[in-house]
């Protein structure tokens, strides 16, 4: 084993070891790994086909069953069990959540390396782009496009990371500064190396530290950015996320019947879930910057 | 009269890794009008005990011992006693980085402040009238009373600080580590600044700092700090040409002295870094960098001793 | 400063471009659009083709449009047939007392909140702060507003379910203000406590930063009290970061009315946002992203100016 993979091994197991030392990072994990676990196990869970409306009043279901009167969660407006709903919402709102993110990191990422590593006009014309994005209300900018696109699960996606990548792109353009700061004192570039080998060998490994710690704070805002706009109706109509949950119990009357048990499971997941990143991404956020810990 | 005593003055910090003792038994007087400085190295104490003499130390700290200053016991005063001394009876010049002072007041404004609070002055006009008086005094010009900090120089800082902490007339100086951040020039006109501050108002002055000769300017004494202790007490001059304790040496001669182009080209460092308050060798805390060093040093710490007229020092080969 | 304005104003430009080119990418037949259901014979719908300059080359369009929008003439809605700076204007009180109130009450609740946690930091106190305010942000706005109104409204019969008056009422004066009031209250707790926490948590750690200030300690060595150093010397310097952090978070606030204000059918730009989207009705939409983004970008304009006018350290020019 070659001597850099040692070392990144190493630096791995230490991180490791800090985050595990973590409370409020452990606890994030865990309840992570559960919903993530339900996610996967979802067929196991519920029968998918419980979801299908036809098949819930050929079966005789109760209309608005209470969680006593029928299954763990009782039933919605189609006779449909919100147990399956909440289980096979899991799989959407965790997907869209995770997939939005890398979308948005990768493009912010890609942004940021380059303005900050070519410097001069290039990262004027980017900056400029990125605060023009970052000043735009970013919930009427994602409902222009998703009105414009349509409603798809990926087209959502594609908003969300459309919409998000600026702040990651601030972030990781300031990282690059710094490093580029440290590189040319450095004798890398003496050295004759190319700018290909100077992003890949000294810059992304400086920097992915912090890449991955603003990851985890962006799923929470990708996780909510999609529960609102399922929430508005430019969700997909076919796939049924936990905003989409909400959405059906409000349009249809959850609220006024007292039909807690249609919209509170879906709205606990999303909040459990949100704040289980959020409690990760902080942790590793110290990790990356020890300083932080000492403003906490 | 004695201005200022301290009998076995023990500080401990506590962390969450455990009791730091940053000073251990200091014990020391300075008559009325009289000028101590207070040498050593980075984490040796001697801000832990400034900072003690106006108890500004935070909450948790263990502090026991003895400080009388002007008749007044300050371990044992009320807070608002201890309020009204601060300040009046004696007052801290800190280290004039941008961050002790506010940035986003006056500096007149903040020079006034303590006038207001302990009521020296009738009224608001007086306070900026005197404001302006005590800018002038050290050199600057009154109107500078409306700059923000961030505006002003290293040293022009420097000069407000020290105009402010004589604005309420105290009896005992402590510079702080006064002239540390400045460049070399700018360091020459503060100490002499203070120097004719001391004789013109008969001020009682402590003066701290890790330059062993900048003390021979300003101080009648030097104290020599090691690890929370004093490890060499003498007449300034006396101790800077030939200190008792072999790291009052080392002190002295790692400095270039200002004006003396020969020890500017060879300077002697002392290997190693001081102890951290957590992690202190046995016995002689100073033993693993000595070059004197014998195995008995590592048994016992060994007290301050007599090493010549009215000259102490720590050390067994005394 | 005058720098800034241009700033402001070049962002407003693009959002004009962003704006007319996308919808332009969709609206392929906006007049067919216009009168889809309708039956209006087809010389009509060419001749309001030709008025509406549709027929030109798309910069000349784009002229056409940066002239009508700087008239406020923003086309007409589809749902409603109506112009749509008329649907805007109607709604906007509603709307503005709304997240004025919303914003409000969280900035001054949540710094509040945020000073009083550092100041004794890691305490009980803090931590139920802290953890409070984080877990009230981790939630989707709307879904608290369902709960309130279900636990309130429903449940407990002490808040109406929706709506700004009381339907049918013709109350006057102070009775038409206490209607209204008891309307606004729940989507307003609704909209704070969804928001309160960003400003909890930036105020926190401001204030912590500020704390281990030397120029605190020096405050404390002229012979201030505890209590005077902190108003004078932590707090207000504490309070510079969250100045800037009202423009960031009116941003959200405003963009959080469109669900909130859904859920408790509160007549404001937010349910007409969301009532577009039904649609979709495509002008309305176009109109309600023009104004969102201008009422954020001016606001961030006075955020800026008034963050410039508290900070000494700022160059003045």
């Amino acid at each position: 084993m070659s001597l850099a993979m040692q070392r990144r091994r190493a630096t791995a197991r230490r991180i490791w070891a800090q985050f595990r030392g973590s409370r409020q990072g452990m606890i994030g994990l865990v309840v992570l790994v559960v919903f993530a676990l339900v996610a996967v196990a979802a067929p196991l869970l519920a029968d998918i086909a419980e979801l299908n409306p036809v098949r819930a009043r050929a079966a005789g279901n109760p209309q608005w069953a209470s969680p006593g009167e029928f299954g763990p969660l009782g039933t919605d407006h189609l006779r449909r069990s919100v147990w399956a709903q909440f289980v096979w919402g899991s799989r959407v709102s965790l997907f869209v959540g995770l997939a939005a993110t890398i979308l948005t990191i990768f493009i912010g990422s890609v942004i940021g390396i380059l303005s900050g590593f070519i410097g001069g006009k290039v990262d004027a014309a980017l900056m400029r782009i990125t605060e023009w994005f970052l000043v735009i209300p970013f919930l009427p900018l994602a409902i222009v496009l998703a009105s414009v696109l349509g409603r798809s699960v990926w087209n959502i996606i594609f908003v969300i990371g459309i919409t998000s990548w600026p702040s990651t792109a601030r972030l990781v353009r300031a990282q690059v500064l710094t490093v580029k700061q440290r590189l040319f004192v450095d004798r890398a570039r003496s050295l004759g190396a190319g700018p290909g080998h100077l992003i890949t060998r000294h810059i992304l490994p400086n920097v992915s530290g912090l890449i991955l710690a603003n990851a985890t704070l962006a799923v929470p805002i990708a996780i909510l950015t999609e529960t609102t706009l399922a929430f508005l109706g430019l969700g997909d109509p076919s796939s049924a996320s936990w905003g989409k949950t909400l959405e059906e119990a409000f349009v249809n009357g959850a609220i006024v019947r007292n039909a807690w048990w249609y919209f509170l499971p879906a709205g606990i997941g999303i909040l459990v879930v949100v704040l289980a990143f959020t409690l990760i991404g902080r942790t590793m956020e110290e990790i990356a910057d020890p300083r932080m810990s000492r403003r906490r | 009269m004695t201005m200022l005593s301290v009998h076995d003055l023990s500080i401990t910090y506590r962390t969450r890794s455990g009791p730091l003792p940053a000073v251990r038994g200091v014990g020391f007087d300075l008559e009325r009008g009289g000028s101590l400085g207070l040498a050593g190295e980075s984490g040796c104490g001697k801000s832990t005990l400034a900072n003690a003499l106006l108890r500004l130390l935070p909450a948790e700290t263990e502090v026991t011992g003895e400080i009388v200053m002007a008749g007044q016991d300050v371990l044992g005063l009320s807070p608002g006693g201890l309020r009204a001394a601060r300040w009046t009876t004696g007052a801290i010049v800190f280290q004039g980085a941008l961050h002790a002072l506010n940035p986003v007041q006056t500096v007149g404004r903040q020079v006034a402040e303590p006038m207001l609070v302990h009521s020296t002055v009738p009224s608001g006009d007086a306070a900026r009238a005197r404001t302006g008086e005590l800018l002038e005094r050290v050199g600057l010009p009154a109107d500078r009373a409306d700059s923000y900090p961030h505006q002003l120089s290293g040293g022009q800082r420097q000069r407000v600080l020290i105009a402010m902490a004589l604005a309420c007339d105290p009896q005992l100086l402590i510079a702080d580590e006064p002239t540390t951040a400045l460049d070399l020039m700018v360091q020459a006109q503060v100490l002499s600044l203070i120097e004719d501050l001391r004789r013109d108002q008969d001020l009682t002055l402590i003066f701290i700092t890790h330059d062993l000769s900048v003390l021979t300017y300003v101080c009648d004494d030097i104290a020599v700090m090691y690890a929370g202790r004093i490890v060499e007490r003498g007449p300034s001059f006396e101790v800077f040409e030939r200190g008792a304790h072999p790291y009052t040496r080392a002190l002295s001669a790692a400095f270039p002295t200002i004006g003396d182009p020969a020890s500017r080209m060879s300077p002697a460092g002392l290997g190693g870094d001081p102890p951290t308050p957590g992690n202190l060798p046995p016995g002689c805390p100073f033993h693993p960098r000595c070059p004197l060093a014998e195995p008995r040093c590592r048994e016992e710490e060994p007290p301050l001793r007599e090493s010549g007229p009215g000259r102490r020092a720590a050390c067994i080969l005394v | 400063m005058g720098r800034k304005v241009l700033g402001s104003i070049l962002t407003l430009a693009f959002v004009l471009v962003f704006n007319f080119f996308l919808f332009r990418v969709v609206q392929t037949d906006p007049i067919g659009s216009l009168f889809r259901g309708r039956n209006v014979p087809a010389e009509k719908i060419a001749d309001l083709r030709e008025k509406f300059g549709l027929d030109e080359p798309i910069g000349t369009q784009f002229v056409f449009y940066v002239r009508e929008t700087a008239q406020l003439n923003l086309g007409i809605s589809y749902q409603s047939r109506q112009p749509v700076w008329d649907e805007i204007a109607r709604r906007i009180p509603a709307t503005v007392v709304l997240v004025g109130v919303s914003a409000i009450l969280s900035a001054v609740i949540g710094t509040i909140g945020g000073i009083v946690a550092a100041w004794r930091r890691n305490s009980l106190r803090d931590h139920a702060i802290t953890s409070s305010t984080m877990v009230f942000y981790s939630m989707p706005d709307f879904w608290l507003g369902m709960i309130l109104l279900l636990g309130f409204a429903v449940v407990l019969g002490w808040f109406p379910v929706g709506g700004m008056i009381s339907a049918g009422s013709n109350a006057t004066g102070i009775a038409w203000l206490l209607d209204y009031l008891h309307h606004l209250f729940l989507p307003a707790l609704t909209l704070t406590l969804a928001y309160l926490g960003e400003y909890a948590l930036v105020a926190r750690s401001s204030l912590l930063d500020v704390m281990g200030e030397d120029y605190l300690t020096v405050a404390r060595a002229k012979g201030l009290r505890d209590v005077i150093v902190r108003r004078k010397h932590a707090v207000p310097n504490a309070l510079l970061p969250v100045v800037t952090l009202t423009a960031i978070n009116f941003g959200f606030v405003l963009s959080g009315a469109i669900a909130v204000e859904t859920v408790f059918s509160w007549p404001g730009l937010g349910k007409a946002t969301a009532d577009a989207i039904r649609g979709p009705d495509l002008p309305m939409l176009q109109g309600m992203f023009l104004l969102f983004s201008a009422a954020v970008i001016v606001f961030n304009l006075l955020a800026d100016i008034a963050y410039a006018w508290l900070d000494p350290r700022v160059e003045k020019e």
